[in-house]
C-alpha cells in the first residue's frame, strides 16, 4: 500500500495480465451491485488500494443485479482502464443470492472474497481473511463486531437469527449476514447456491464439512443510498432454515428425517388407540369415544403417508445428481496410507 | 426443402392444430403477402400437430404449385407449445414470427410487429379495436385481470397467436404443455422486453367463440402452474410451507380451544366431533409441509442444472492496460462481449 501508487498499479497490471493468460489470478473479489452508482468508484479504489502491494495477482468481479441507475456505466468506465475488472451484467434484477452465485461462477481466482457493494464492508480487511485461508481454513467469515446499523430493526433480529441458525445447522457463526467472506474457490464453486441462500452460504458450505474461521472485520455506516433489507424476513428465514436443515443433515438419508417428523403422529395415534382399547375393555362395545378413535386413525394414516414421502425422498436423492461423495472430496485430507492417484485427482 | 438463395432473416412458424382456417392455402397467401411487405427474406414452417389430412393435402397442393415452405408433421397432437418448439428447431431466421392457423389479424399489420422489434425483444399482437359482445369483453378482462394480478405483467391479449421475437428469446425458453399462451410472460420473466402492438382484428375473427367450462378450467389451471413456476420454482417450501403452516395453525388453535375447554370447564373431549376436524387440519398441514420439503429436495438434488439468473453481457477490456487514462470517453456500448457470455446463457431453461 506504500510507495508511488501509479507505478505499483501499472506493474501489477502487467503481472496480472501475465498470470491471467496462463492460469487464473490468486484472488477474486466478488461484489454484487444493485443501484450503487455513487459507491462503485470509491469501492473500486478501496479494493485496488487494499490489494496493491500484497504481491499477488487479483481480479474484481462486479455483478450488476439489474440496476436501474448508472451503476453499469460507471463500472464500465472503470473497466475500460483496468483489465482486472470484470462486470457481469444481469438482464434484470435476480436478487443477491443469484448475484453471488454468478460472481462465484465467473471468478477465476483460487481464493474468492465476497463483499457488499454499499461500502459498509472495508476492503482493507481482505488481507486478514486471506491470512486465515493461508493458515488452512476453507471458509473465512467476517464478523461485524461494532455493527453500524439500527439496533431494533437490524441488529436484534439478526442476533436471534444467527443464534437460531447456529443451533439448527450446528455451524455456530456469529454473523451470517456479513457479506465479507473468503472461500477456497474449489470448495465454493461446488456448493449449490440458489433461492435466497446468501444468508446461509457458510451453512450451505457446511455440507462439505469445511474448516471455518471467523474474524472481526470493520463495519461502516451507509454512506450512500438506502438500505435494501427490511425486517419482514423472519418467516422466510425460518422456512429457509428448515430447508438448510433438510439439506445439510438429511439430504442423503431423507427417510430418517421424515420418520422423525412422523414420530409425534404415531405417538398420538398410539395414545388414541390405547385409550380406545381401554374403554372397550372396561365398558364394552359401546363405551369407546368415536372422535378419539377417529383422531387416532387420522394420525396413524398421516404418519404412514409421511413415511411414504420419506421413501419418495430416498428415490429423489438416489436419482439426483448432487451427492455427498463429491462434497467430502472437497475437504478430505489423507492422513496415512498409500497414495491413490485415481482418488486424489481433483473433481 | 430447396436451399434459399438468401438465408432467411424471418422464420414464420404456423402451428396447425384442431382449430384452423377452412382454406389454409388462402391464409398462407395472405400471410405471405403480409410478410413480403417487409421486404425481408423469409421462410414458412407449418407444423401439423397430429394427423391433419385436410390441411396436409391443401399444403401439398401449394407445394406442387411451386410455393416454398417446410411442413413438419407430428404423429399425434402434442399441443401448440410443442408444435412451436418443433417448428423453431427447423427455423433458421434471426427473427421468429408465430402466426395462428386461423385468421386473427389483418396480415398487413404483421410488419408493425416486426418494426416493434427494434425496441423490444418480443412483440405480441393486441387486437384492437376488438369485436364481441359485452359478455366476451367481461370474460377477457376478467382473465387478463387475473393473469396480470398474478404475474405482475400488463398484457391485454394473450389469446393472440401473432408474435414476433428475436431468436434468442425462444432459444432460452423451454416451452411445454399449454404454455404457449403465456410465452410473453415467460419471456418477461427471463428479463426480455415484451411490447404489445395494436393490430387490426381480421374480419373473419369476428364471430364470437363459445368457450366450454372445461376450457375455463384449463385456463385457470395453466395460470396456477405459471404462477407456481414463476414464484416458487426455486423455493417450493415458501409455497407449501405457507399453506401447511396456515392449516396446521388453524388445527392447533382448535385443539388448544378444545383442550382449554376440557381443563377449565370439564367439557368432555371424547364426544366432540370438533376433535376430528382439529386432528385432520393438523395432519393436513404437516403433509403439505412435507410436500414442500420433498420439493426442496428435488431442487437441491438437481441444483447443478439450475441457474437462477440470466447474464446479459460480460464487460471486460483485456487490453485496457494499453489504453492510457487520457483516452476519450467512449460509450460503454463498445464493450467486448466475450464468448463466455453465450456459454453462460444455455438454451435449456428451468422455467
Amino acid at each position: 500500500m506504500s510507495g508511488a501508487k501509479s507505478t505499483t498499479l501499472v506493474g501489477n497490471i502487467d503481472a496480472a495480465q501475465r498470470t491471467a493468460s496462463a492460469v487464473g489470478p490468486a484472488l477474486s473479489v466478488i461484489v454484487p451491485l444493485y443501484n450503487e452508482q455513487e459507491s462503485v468508484r470509491p469501492l473500486y479504489e478501496a479494493i485496488v488500494q487494499a490489494l496493491t502491494g500484497l504481491g499477488l495477482s487479483f481480479e474484481m468481479v462486479f455483478v450488476d443485479d439489474g440496476s436501474k441507475d448508472d451503476t453499469v456505466a460507471v463500472a464500465a468506465g472503470l473497466a475500460r482502464r483496468d483489465p482486472r475488472l470484470r462486470i457481469v451484467k444481469f438482464r434484470r434484477n435476480y436478487g443477491q443470492t443469484a448475484a453471488m452465485a454468478a460472481g462465484i461462477e465467473h471468478a477465476q481466482g483460487e481464493v474468492l472474497v465476497t463483499m457488499d457493494g454499499d461500502l459498509q464492508n472495508d476492503p482493507a480487511d481482505i488481507p486478514l481473511l486471506l491470512a486465515q485461508i493461508e493458515a488452512g481454513f476453507d471458509v473465512v467469515v467476517g464478523w461485524r463486531h461494532n455493527r453500524q446499523d439500527k439496533l431494533i430493526t437490524r441488529k436484534i433480529p439478526s442476533r436471534i437469527a444467527n443464534w437460531l441458525i447456529g443451533k439448527v445447522t450446528r455451524v455456530p457463526i456469529r454473523d451470517n449476514g456479513c457479506s465479507l467472506k473468503a472461500f477456497r474457490a474449489s470448495l465454493i464453486k461446488r456448493i449449490p447456491l440458489y433461492s435466497e441462500m446468501h444468508r446461509f452460504i457458510p451453512a450451505m458450505a457446511s455440507i462439505a464439512g469445511p474448516r471455518v474461521a471467523q474474524i472481526r472485520v470493520r463495519h461502516h455506516a451507509r454512506r450512500f443510498g438506502e438500505s435494501k433489507y427490511g425486517l419482514s424476513r423472519i418467516y422466510k428465514v425460518l422456512l429457509d432454515l428448515m430447508v438448510i436443515k433438510t439439506i445439510a443433515s438429511f439430504a442423503s438419508r431423507p427417510l430418517r428425517w421424515f420418520a422423525l417428523l412422523s414420530l409425534p403422529l404415531f405417538a398420538l395415534a398410539c395414545f388414541a388407540f390405547v385409550q380406545t382399547a381401554v374403554d372397550v375393555l372396561l365398558g364394552g362395545e359401546q363405551a369407546f369415544s368415536l372422535p378419539i378413535a377417529g383422531a387416532g386413525i387420522i394420525f396413524f394414516s398421516s404418519g404412514l403417508i409421511l413415511l411414504c414421502s420419506g421413501a419418495l425422498a430416498e428415490l429423489i436423492y438416489a436419482r439426483g445428481d448432487v451427492r455427498d461423495r463429491e462434497f467430502l472430496k472437497l475437504t478430505q485430507t489423507i492422513l496415512a496410507g498409500p497414495r491413490n492417484p485415481e482418488a486424489d485427482r481433483a473433481l | 426443402m430447396k436451399p434459399h438463395a438468401v438465408p432467411p432473416s424471418i422464420s414464420v412458424i404456423v402451428p396447425v392444430g384442431a382449430r384452423r382456417a377452412a382454406d389454409i392455402g388462402a391464409l398462407y397467401r395472405e400471410y405471405r403477402t403480409g410478410i413480403a411487405a417487409t421486404g425481408a427474406a423469409h421462410e414458412f414452417i407449418f407444423v401439423l400437430d397430429g394427423p391433419r389430412p385436410e390441411a396436409r393435402r391443401a399444403l401439398e397442393a401449394l407445394l406442387r404449385e411451386g410455393e416454398e415452405f417446410t411442413i413438419v408433421n407430428l404423429t399425434r397432437n402434442f399441443g401448440e407449445a410443442a408444435a412451436l418448439t418443433a417448428g423453431f428447431e427447423r427455423a433458421s431466421g434471426g427473427t421468429i414470427v408465430t402466426l395462428p392457423a386461423y385468421p386473427q389479424i389483418e396480415p398487413g399489420d404483421i410488419r408493425k410487429l416486426l418494426a416493434g422489434l427494434s425496441t423490444a425483444d418480443m412483440t405480441i399482437g393486441y387486437r384492437w379495436p376488438r369485436y364481441g359482445n359485452a359478455l366476451d369483453r367481461m370474460r377477457r378482462s376478467a382473465f387478463h385481470g387475473l393473469v396480470n394480478f398474478v404475474t405482475g405483467a400488463r398484457l391485454r391479449d394473450l389469446g393472440c397467436g401473432v408474435r414476433a421475437m428475436h431468436r434468442k428469446v425462444l432459444e432460452e425458453i423451454d416451452l411445454y404443455g399449454d404454455q404457449h399462451r403465456f410465452l410473453p410472460i415467460l419471456a418477461m420473466r427471463l428479463g426480455f422486453r415484451v411490447n404489445e402492438v395494436p393490430v387490426r382484428q381480421s374480419a373473419q375473427d369476428r364471430h364470437g367463440r363459445i368457450y366450454r367450462p372445461r376450457e375455463y378450467m384449463h385456463h385457470l389451471l395453466d395460470l396456477f402452474s405459471i404462477f407456481f413456476l414463476m414464484r416458487f420454482t426455486k423455493k417450493p417450501l415458501r409455497f407449501f410451507g405457507m399453506l401447511g403452516a396456515a392449516t396446521f395453525g388453524v388445527g392447533a388453535v382448535l385443539i388448544a380451544y378444545l383442550g382449554l375447554d376440557r381443563l377449565l370447564f370439564s367439557e368432555p373431549l371424547a364426544d366432540r366431533p370438533a376433535l376430528l376436524l382439529a386432528a385432520l387440519l393438523l395432519v393436513l398441514g404437516m403433509q403439505v409441509f412435507a410436500l414442500g420439503l420433498l420439493g426442496e429436495l428435488i431442487i437441491f438434488t438437481h441444483a447443478r442444472g439450475l441457474k437462477d439468473y440470466r447474464v446479459e453481457e460480460i464487460i471486460q477490456y483485456p487490453e485496457a492496460a494499453a489504453v492510457s487514462d487520457s483516452g476519450s470517453d467512449s460509450l460503454p456500448g463498445e464493450s467486448t462481449t466475450s464468448p463466455e457470455m453465450r456459454a453462460s446463457a444455455p438454451p435449456a431453461v428451468i422455467a
